[in-house]
C-alpha cells in the first residue's frame, strides 16, 4: 500500500504496520458493516417474516419466526387468486414490453439527437427533458380517460404503454450522451467501409454504446416492476392484477386482519428477478451511468 | 459497380475542378484546383484551420462540396457513397472498432460487403503480413499499442484495395520515435503498392519526406503546388518560403537596386530579378545560405545571441543592422558568443526576392 510505504520512508514516522494505519483500518470495516447490516436488514426481515407459522403470520412483530418454520405464507399467496406464477407472468410482460419498447424508442432518438442536425433540436430536447418535472400523479387522470378513448383501460398493453412514456425523457437523455461518447471517427470509418442506415446502428453503434442500452433498459424493467398506483387505477380485472396490486389484494386476511406473512412471501418473490438481473448487468450498467463523465 | 476489389494493378488518378466548401457563411475551401497522377504520393500540408482536412474529407466523401466535382480514376464520385469512390481512409484517431479483433476490423469492409469468407481470409492475411501483425490478429484494440493500432487501422485500408489511399495526420498521435518508423512503413507500403495517396499534416518534416507532390494549403486555397524540390527552392511567396524548410527562411527588408540590394545600409550584390530594377523588396535567404564573409567581400553585420549545439550543425540565434531575427545553420566547427558581431553575407543565387503582398519576384 502507497501509504505504508510513505510512513516507511519517514523516519520520522511511527514504525512500519505500527498502530496508526491498522486502526484506521478497523473503524472502516466496522463503519462499513454497519452500513451493510442497515441496508440489509430490512430486506433480512421481509424474507425471514415470509417463513412464520399461520398463527405469527397476522402479527406484524416480530418480523421472523419464534415458534417455528412454515411454507405456509407462500401457499396461502398461491392460492390466491390465479396463481402467484399468472401474476407474475403479468408483471413480467409488462416490464419486459416496457423496456423493449423503451429501448426501441430511445435509442433511435438518442442517436437522432446526438449525431443530426435538425430545427428547434435543442429546444425539443429541453422539453422531452422537462417533462421529467411534471408529477406523474397529476396526469394520471387524463391518461387513464385517454387509455380509456383507445379503448386500453384494463390492458397490459396500456399500462406498457404509460410506463414507457414515464420512461423516456430519462433514457433518451442517457442514449444521446452514451451516442455522444462514441468518436465520430468510428462511424465515418464505417461508413467508407460500407456501412448505412440501420445497419450502422445495429452493427457498429449498436455494440458501442451497450452499456446505455443496458442501463436504460434495466431502469425501465425495475421501475415498470415495481410500479403501483398506475397499475392500481388502470387495472380493475384481478387477472390483469401486476405482482404490487396484488401484494394490496392478497394481506387482507379473515375479519379485517392484515395477512403480513403472505404480502411479505410476495415481496420476498418480487425481489428475486430484480436482483438476479441486477448481478447480471451490473458491469454493463455501472459503465453505462459513468459514461461519458469522464474523457 | 462496387470498386473494392481487383484493381490493385490500375493507378487511379484524382482531379479537383473548381472545388468550393462552405459551411453556413463561412467559406473554407475556395476554388480548388489540383491534378493528381496516378501512383503519386501527394502530401497536403498547412496551418491548422487552412482547410486541408475537409479537403481530404471531400474527397472522402465524408463531406459534400459546395460547389465543384471530384473524380477518381476517370469516374465523377462528386455525388456517390464513400464506400463506393474507390478510396480508403487511416484517421488520426485510428477510429477503429473497439469491440471486434484486430482481424475483424481489417475485414470489416468486405464482410459488408458480403464478399466470400475465404476471399476475406486471404485479404486480411496478406495485409496482416505486410504490416506485422500476424501475431496480434485476434487481439482487440484495446490491448494494442497506439503504433500497433495505427498499422491496424493502415490494414483496414489497405485490404479495401483503394484505388487511392487518404491519410488523416495518421503519426499525429504518435510519439516522435514512433513517428519516424511509421513514416518510414507508410513509404515503403507506397514503394511497394504503388497506389495513389493523399496525405494530410501540418508537420513539414512529414510532407518533405513522404511526398512525390507537396501541396501548400492556407485559409481555404492552394498557395502553391510542386515538388520537394521545387517548393523548397523556388517557392512562389513568402508563406511557402516561410512554411517550407526547417529552421525557416530569414526575411529582411530590403531595398533593390539595379543588380545590389541595401540591407541596414550595407549594399551587397542581389538576386536576379527581371521585372523589377528597382524598390524595396522582402528579401529571402535560408539559414544554411548565410555564411561569414571573407575579407574584402561586402557583408551585413549578424549579432548573436545564442549558438544551438546540434552535433552535426551549429544553429546561430541574432538579429541583422535593423532588429530583423535572423538564424545561421552553420557547421559543427562554429563558435560564437552571445554578443558577438559576425560579418555575413550570401551568394545572390541563393537569394529570393517577394514584393510588398508577398509574391515573388523573380
Amino acid at each position: 500500500m502507497t501509504a505504508t510505504t510513505i510512513v516507511g520512508q519517514d523516519a520520522a514516522a511511527p514504525p512500519r504496520g505500527g498502530g496508526r494505519i491498522k486502526y484506521h483500518r478497523w473503524i472502516f470495516h466496522i463503519a462499513a458493516a454497519l452500513v451493510a447490516i442497515l441496508f440489509l436488514a430490512p430486506i433480512f426481515w421481509v424474507v425471514a417474516a415470509g417463513f412464520r407459522l399461520p398463527s405469527e403470520a397476522l402479527q406484524p412483530l416480530p418480523p421472523w419466526p419464534t415458534e417455528g418454520f412454515s411454507f405456509d405464507s407462500y401457499v396461502r399467496l398461491e392460492n390466491y387468486g390465479q396463481s402467484i406464477l399468472h401474476y407474475t407472468m403479468n408483471s413480467a410482460i409488462v416490464s419486459v414490453g416496457t423496456a423493449l419498447l423503451t429501448i426501441g424508442v430511445a435509442v433511435p432518438a438518442g442517436y437522432s439527437f446526438s449525431r443530426y442536425h435538425f430545427p428547434l433540436k435543442g429546444l425539443v430536447f429541453v422539453l422531452i427533458l422537462s417533462t421529467i418535472m411534471i408529477p406523474f400523479q397529476s396526469i394520471l387522470t387524463p391518461l387513464f380517460l385517454l387509455l380509456a378513448k383507445m379503448g386500453l383501460q384494463n390492458t397490459l398493453l396500456g399500462l406498457i404503454l404509460i410506463y414507457t412514456t414515464l420512461q423516456l425523457p430519462f433514457s433518451v437523455f442517457m442514449m444521446r450522451n452514451a451516442f455522444d461518447a462514441v468518436p465520430k471517427e468510428i462511424e465515418e470509418a464505417a461508413r467508407i467501409d460500407g456501412v448505412k442506415g440501420i445497419r450502422m446502428l445495429v452493427q457498429v453503434m449498436g455494440r458501442l454504446v451497450l452499456p446505455g442500452i443496458v442501463t436504460v433498459g434495466l431502469f425501465a424493467f425495475l421501475n415498470a416492476w415495481n410500479e403501483f398506483l398506475a397499475a392500481l387505477v388502470l387495472l380493475t380485472d384481478q387477472d390483469k392484477f401486476t405482482l404490487p396490486v396484488l401484494m394490496t389484494a392478497v394481506r387482507y386476511g379473515r375479519y379485517g386482519s392484515v395477512d403480513w406473512g403472505a404480502v411479505q412471501a410476495g415481496v420476498t418473490i418480487m425481489m428475486i428477478p430484480c436482483l438476479i438481473l441486477f448481478l447480471i448487468l451490473q458491469r454493463s450498467y455501472i459503465r453505462g451511468l459513468t459514461a461519458g463523465a469522464v474523457k | 459497380m462496387n470498386r473494392i476489389g481487383d484493381n490493385a494493378t490500375v493507378t487511379a488518378g484524382l482531379s479537383l475542378k473548381r472545388v468550393h466548401k462552405s459551411f453556413g457563411s463561412i467559406e473554407v475551401l475556395k476554388d480548388i484546383n489540383l491534378n493528381i497522377k496516378g501512383g503519386e504520393f501527394v502530401v497536403f500540408v498547412g496551418p491548422s484551420g487552412c482547410g486541408k482536412s475537409t479537403l481530404l474529407r471531400l474527397i472522402a466523401g465524408l463531406e459534400e462540396v459546395t460547389a465543384g466535382e471530384i473524380i477518381i480514376s476517370g469516374r465523377d464520385v462528386t455525388d456517390t457513397d464513400p464506400s463506393r469512390r474507390g478510396i480508403a481512409m487511416v484517421f488520426q484517431s485510428y477510429a477503429l472498432y473497439p469491440h471486434m479483433s484486430v482481424a475483424e476490423n481489417m475485414g470489416f469492409s468486405l464482410k459488408v460487403a458480403r464478399r466470400p469468407k475465404d476471399e476475406l481470409r486471404r485479404k486480411v492475411e496478406k495485409a496482416a503480413g505486410t504490416l506485422r501483425l500476424t501475431d496480434y490478429l485476434d487481439r482487440r484494440p484495446g490491448q494494442l499499442s497506439g503504433g500497433q493500432r495505427q498499422r491496424v487501422a493502415i490494414g483496414r485500408a489497405i485490404v479495401r484495395d483503394p484505388d487511392v489511399f487518404l491519410f488523416d495526420e495518421p503519426l499525429s498521435n504518435l510519439d516522435a520515435e514512433l513517428r519516424v518508423e511509421m513514416r518510414i512503413e507508410i513509404a515503403r507500403l507506397h514503394r511497394e503498392l504503388g497506389n495513389t495517396m493523399v496525405y494530410v499534416t501540418h508537420d513539414q518534416t512529414e510532407a518533405m519526406t513522404l511526398a512525390d507532390k507537396i501541396v501548400v494549403l492556407r485559409a481555404g486555397r492552394i498557395e502553391q503546388v510542386g515538388t520537394r524540390e521545387e517548393l523548397y527552392d523556388d517557392p512562389d511567396n513568402i508563406f511557402v518560403a516561410g512554411f517550407i524548410g526547417s529552421p525557416k527562411m530569414n526575411f529582411f527588408s530590403a531595398r533593390l537596386d539595379g543588380g545590389e540590394i541595401e540591407i541596414g545600409g550595407h549594399r551587397l550584390p542581389g538576386p536576379a530579378v527581371k521585372t523589377l530594377s528597382k524598390g524595396e523588396i522582402t528579401l529571402g535567404v535560408r539559414p544554411e545560405h548565410l555564411r561569414l564573409a571573407e575579407k574584402g567581400e561586402p557583408f551585413f553585420p549578424f549579432r548573436v545571441k545564442f549558438a544551438e549545439f546540434l552535433g552535426g550543425a551549429t544553429y546561430l540565434y541574432g538579429d541583422v543592422g535593423d532588429g530583423a531575427l535572423c538564424t545561421i545553420a552553420s557547421d559543427r566547427k562554429t563558435q560564437a558568443k552571445a554578443g558577438t558581431e559576425l560579418r555575413v553575407m550570401a551568394d545572390p543565387k541563393f537569394m529570393t526576392a517577394f514584393d510588398d503582398k508577398g509574391v515573388r519576384v523573380r
